[in-house]
């Protein structure tokens, strides 16, 4: 009895990530059969959750799709029936065990010195230990230096990122490619009140040697440069605090992203990679 | 003034559950009245997460047609009925996006396309505002302000770009546990919205 309860509180903890669609497929698949027990703490839990997210997408500006959408539906549906009523069955992904390598190390033997030379080998020893050990105190204490530079610059960042974040009246816009079907994607999160700005951005090509990617503003149909930004060589990602240049926010109709000799231009050069209208 | 637009959120789930009977019935009437219900609410979702217009209306289609397919498998787990297919057009949308990005991925080899620009400002001809849940929405925009920014936005990345929650951590760099605590706590109030509405 004990058991159950318990059972029916850890599946709870699921019901968010079931809810976000980020169950693998294994945890997935026990939480739906979970459900099928018919579950009603679970059911209520998901109904909740159902409920508020639904309420997300009320906060976007509504919009009617094209007339053209409601005829193709129309057209689509026309030549089929609905199904009775069933529960829908999911699949199954395999999941594929990993095979682990055995790895052999060679055991190496030290030779035994001479005892006559022993002490002095052991002296040379000493000195090359010691010349070692100060060289890996200078080395360590330059790495160090630069970690905290590292870690100096993350914080700032991350000090500007939530900064914009959690300005009131922030806007986000969508900055998507002018290639349909591309994966090239990025945000900018802008506060027009101390125009700042946070661009992030994702999928992007690895800049070439020599080129970089340029922020725009686009203000009286005239393109500004809002400055330049670096991707991550193997996801195409960036993040970086921007501050823009100072106008109205009526003013601002746009953003868009270029790719630029390194530095920047006066003005674009490149094809726009991304673009997203403020509205 | 709260009151009546919850009162009249509670009216659109009633009618919305007949709605779903009549098309589990093949009555197509029922289903545009469904689509010019929630189709303004679907399409700004489906251009969110996208980032396409053609692929937004493609995907509008196909969830309406879900709906219509698989009237008969929404269970009242589910939410509302709007809740359904606000989550069916969620999910449709999250594949859309994996896919591409997978199909991507395939053609990275292949040749830079070229790019010309595109004219952003267009409008879709069709377009107009849509007043069905105006007040409903107005009311929902004014409670969710009991939620911060950060809860808000975190909430946002993850409903409309499936972003996990490590991926939201790697990528504002922000500690995973300020992250989990973060949407947990937005998850909260906006339960609490939902439920003052349901009242």
């Amino acid at each position: 009895m004990t058991g159950k309860t318990e059972e029916r509180h850890a599946q709870l903890e699921l019901c968010i990530p079931f809810v976000f669609g980020r169950l693998n497929p294994g945890n997935r698949k026990q939480f739906e059969a979970h459900l099928a027990t018919g579950c009603e703490q679970c059911r209520a839990e998901l109904s909740g959750l159902y409920e508020a997210t639904a309420l997300l997408p009320l906060m976007l500006r509504q919009e009617a799709p094209p007339s053209g959408v409601r005829q193709r539906l129309l057209s689509r549906i026309s030549s089929k029936r609905p199904e009775p009523q069933r529960s829908e069955p999911r699949g199954q992904r395999p999941s594929q065990p990993q095979q682990r390598e055995k790895v052999v190390t060679p055991s190496l033997r030290p030779e035994r010195p001479w005892y006559l030379y022993a002490s002095i080998v052991m002296g040379a020893l000493l000195i090359v230990a010691l010349v070692i050990f100060v060289n890996q105190l200078v080395g360590t204490a330059s790495s160090q230096e630069k970690k905290i530079a590292e870690l100096q610059s993350e914080l700032q960042l991350k000090q500007d990122v939530f900064a914009v974040l959690q300005a009131e009246g922030v806007e986000t816009v969508l900055l998507t490619s002018v290639t349909p079907g591309s994966a090239e994607r990025g945000k900018i999160f802008w506060d027009p009140a101390k125009h700042n700005a946070v661009i992030q951005t994702s999928n992007l090509p690895a800049e070439s040697d020599g080129k970089q990617y340029q922020l725009w503003v686009l203000k009286e149909k005239k393109y500004i440069s809002a400055g330049v930004f670096d991707v991550t060589a193997e996801k195409g990602n960036a993040l970086k605090a921007i501050p823009l240049p100072a106008a109205d926010k009526q003013a601002i109709e746009g953003f868009a992203v270029t790719l630029e000799p390194k530095g920047g231009s006066m003005e674009p050069t490149g094809p726009i990679q991304l673009h997203g209208a403020t509205r | 003034m709260q009151h009546s637009a919850f009162t009249q959120r509670q009216q659109y789930d009633r009618e919305d559950t007949d709605l779903l009977k009549r098309i589990q019935r093949s009555d197509q009437r029922a289903l545009t009245s469904l689509y010019d219900r929630y189709a303004a609410v679907l399409y700004p979702l489906s251009l969110r997460m996208t980032g396409s217009k053609e692929e937004a209306e493609d995907l509008v289609i196909e969830v309406f047609a879900q709906a219509w397919e698989k009237a008969g498998s929404y269970a009242p787990h589910h939410g509302s009925v709007y809740a359904w297919i606000t989550a069916l057009c969620r999910a449709k949308g999250t594949e859309k996006v994996r896919s591409a990005n997978q199909r991507r991925r395939g053609n990275e080899e292949s040749a830079t396309p070229t790019r010309k620009s595109s004219d952003s400002e267009e409008q879709s001809a069709g377009t107009e505002p849509a007043i069905v849940l105006k007040g409903v929405t107005e009311d929902v925009r004014s409670s969710i302000k009991s939620l911060s920014k950060l809860e808000l936005r975190l909430l946002e990345l993850s409903y409309y770009e499936g972003q996990s929650q490590s991926d939201l951590a790697r990528m504002l760099r922000i500690p995973l546990g300020t992250i989990k605590a973060k949407m947990r706590r937005g998850i909260q109030k906006l339960r609490q919205v939902s439920t003052q509405e349901a009242k």
